[in-house]
């Protein structure tokens, strides 16, 4: 992991600190410096290569930074708990797992090695769905599902995992405008209820501005950082 | 029908053949899986072809007399294995680097160290008809002179590799299936990738000085292809590839004694009968369905 947990201000989940972000040494973003809130929903909003995903994948600790420090709070004196949604499309189908099988990866993290996940944590994994509106479709072939289906998967996963901040890289890139809304809604639902700090992007502001409580504008090598009083 | 019970009797003088050939058809495939899903069936080609020219080494170094053993035959396999061994640890432990480093044209170095590799093979035995003639019996798969210290190696070595992914099939399906989720998730990737690399090379080593590099191949890649439009959970798919695998070796040892036919061969082509078939199938049910 690159970014490394120290102690921030507890209203802050994340800060870089004049960072470079990109892949193989080769910078997409530079010389960032932001504090990202503790119990925002945060858009991350951006033409397409503007550096939306190298920056989330960034602070998920999957990329390392270029330069500069990437600093994450602690929770309970311990690394935050990341519940990351990736692009369903970077998912192989050739492999045969069920919905129930994807969501119950997201309780992995919490067992040591060569510990199969029991009848606690199966269960968790489908109360999960049962939340993200997964529950009729578990036990289908992942890679049959459609996309927002796939999406309400991969979310109930993320939720598995007991995340202090969920992440997620376009959860309604390419889904049709009905579930577009119906995941939007479980996600302001989910902040709203579970104060769940949730950074997601996105490349649609209209949309994001009507759910989000924070939006970081990625374009031209720069962010910036506006929250919204009060979402629509 | 006397043919199978021939075989299958305690007394059949092949039987450590015929039981290692069981033991192979029954483990590889579960590897095999791995192979596939992970989309390194190229992998799955070289690395008995690397496995190989460990062979071919080992035994072109005893026959020059570079290497001295006291007891023949037994000591000559011990060094076989030895070299199978080292050679695709060495080639897999290299790959996970690789891959680890993200360099480009990973399938290219694969192709070309197996292209190099029998090369190698080809250039050690030229002048040495001794350790030519058993690297060649070894490579058309002839596994009628299998001992019974070789099953006990093969069962033994099949026997913790299966364990091991077993006992870690957790971190191994989560890391080869979403590493971004594993990385977030804080597990050791690149650690529980080489430790799958290095149970695909030990156990392509063992099945390699058994059977040879091409019943290897044919039975860690084809089980796999054949049942894997038929299976909906992981359990099912491995499964399914294994009882295969064992099914083949035993209808293959008995149709290859009963025609008088080298039994890998007849083992691989029987394989690819029956992974015609199972595609075939499948292919015509979904257009059956498709036009319904």
């Amino acid at each position: 992991m690159s970014a490394k947990p120290l102690t921030i201000p507890s209203s802050t989940w994340a800060r870089l600190r004049d960072v470079a972000v990109g892949y193989e040494g080769n910078a997409v973003l530079r010389a960032l410096t932001l504090e990202l809130p503790c119990r925002s929903f945060t858009a991350m909003v951006g033409d397409n290569g503007s550096g939306k995903t190298t920056l989330l994948k960034t602070l998920a600790g999957i990329l390392p930074p270029v330069s500069g420090r990437v600093e994450l709070s602690e929770v309970n004196n311990a690394p935050p708990v990341l519940g990351y949604v990736p692009q369903r499309g970077g998912l192989d189908s050739l492999w045969p797992l069920s919905a129930f099988e994807v969501a119950l990866m997201g309780t992995y993290g919490r067992l040591g090695p060569g510990r199969g996940a029991g009848e606690p944590q199966r269960q968790f994994a489908r109360e999960c769905l049962a939340q993200s509106g997964a529950a009729d479709f578990e036990h289908k072939a992942f890679s049959v599902l459609s996309g927002g289906q796939k999406q309400r998967v991969l979310i109930a996963r993320a939720l598995a995992t007991q995340p202090d901040v969920l992440l997620l890289d376009e959860p309604t890139a390419g889904i049709d405008p009905e579930t577009t809304i119906a995941v939007m809604e479980m996600l302001s639902r989910l902040h709203r209820e579970n104060q769940l700090t949730i950074l997601m992007v996105n490349h649609d502001l209209p949309l994001a501005r009507k759910h989000a409580t924070a939006v970081l504008q990625v374009g031209d090598g720069k962010v910036s950082f506006e929250e919204i009083s009060a979402p629509a | 029908m006397n043919v199978l019970i021939e075989v299958i009797s305690p007394e059949f003088l092949l039987r450590d053949a015929f039981y290692t050939s069981i033991v192979v058809g029954l483990a590889c495939p579960v590897i095999g899986v791995f192979l596939v899903l992970r989309r390194m069936v190229f992998m799955g080609v070289a690395l008995p072809q690397i496995s190989s020219t460990g062979v071919a080494l080992a035994l072109s170094l005893h026959s020059f007399g570079h290497i001295h053993l006291e007891h023949g035959a037994f000591e000559t396999h011990s060094l076989a294995f030895v070299g199978s061994l080292v050679f695709s640890i060495l080639a897999v432990t290299v790959l996970a680097f690789l891959e680890r480093r993200r360099v480009a044209w990973n399938e290219a170095r694969v192709g070309a160290l197996y292209v190099l590799s029998i090369a190698a093979s080809l250039l050690l035995l030229a002048k040495c008809p001794t350790a030519e003639r058993g690297w060649l019996n070894l490579f058309k798969g002839e596994i009628i002179a299998i001992s019974n210290s070789d099953l006990k190696i093969t069962f033994g070595a099949f026997a913790g590799v299966l364990f091991l992914l077993w006992l870690f099939r957790k971190e191994i399906i989560l890391v080869s299936y979403d590493r971004e989720l594993a990385m977030t998730l804080r597990k050791q990737v690149f650690g529980w990738d080489l430790l799958l690399y290095l149970l695909i090379g030990l156990a392509i080593s063992v099945a390699v000085i058994a059977v040879g590099p091409l019943v290897t191949f044919g039975f860690l890649l084809l089980p796999p292809l054949a049942v894997r439009p038929f299976a909906g959970t992981m359990r099912q798919f491995v499964v399914a590839a294994s009882v295969l695998g064992g099914l083949t070796a035993v209808v293959g040892f008995v149709l290859a004694y009963h025609w008088d036919l080298p039994v890998g061969p007849t083992d691989v082509a029987l394989l690819g009968a029956v992974c015609v078939l199972g595609n075939g199938a499948h292919w015509l049910r979904s257009r059956a369905f498709s036009s319904s």
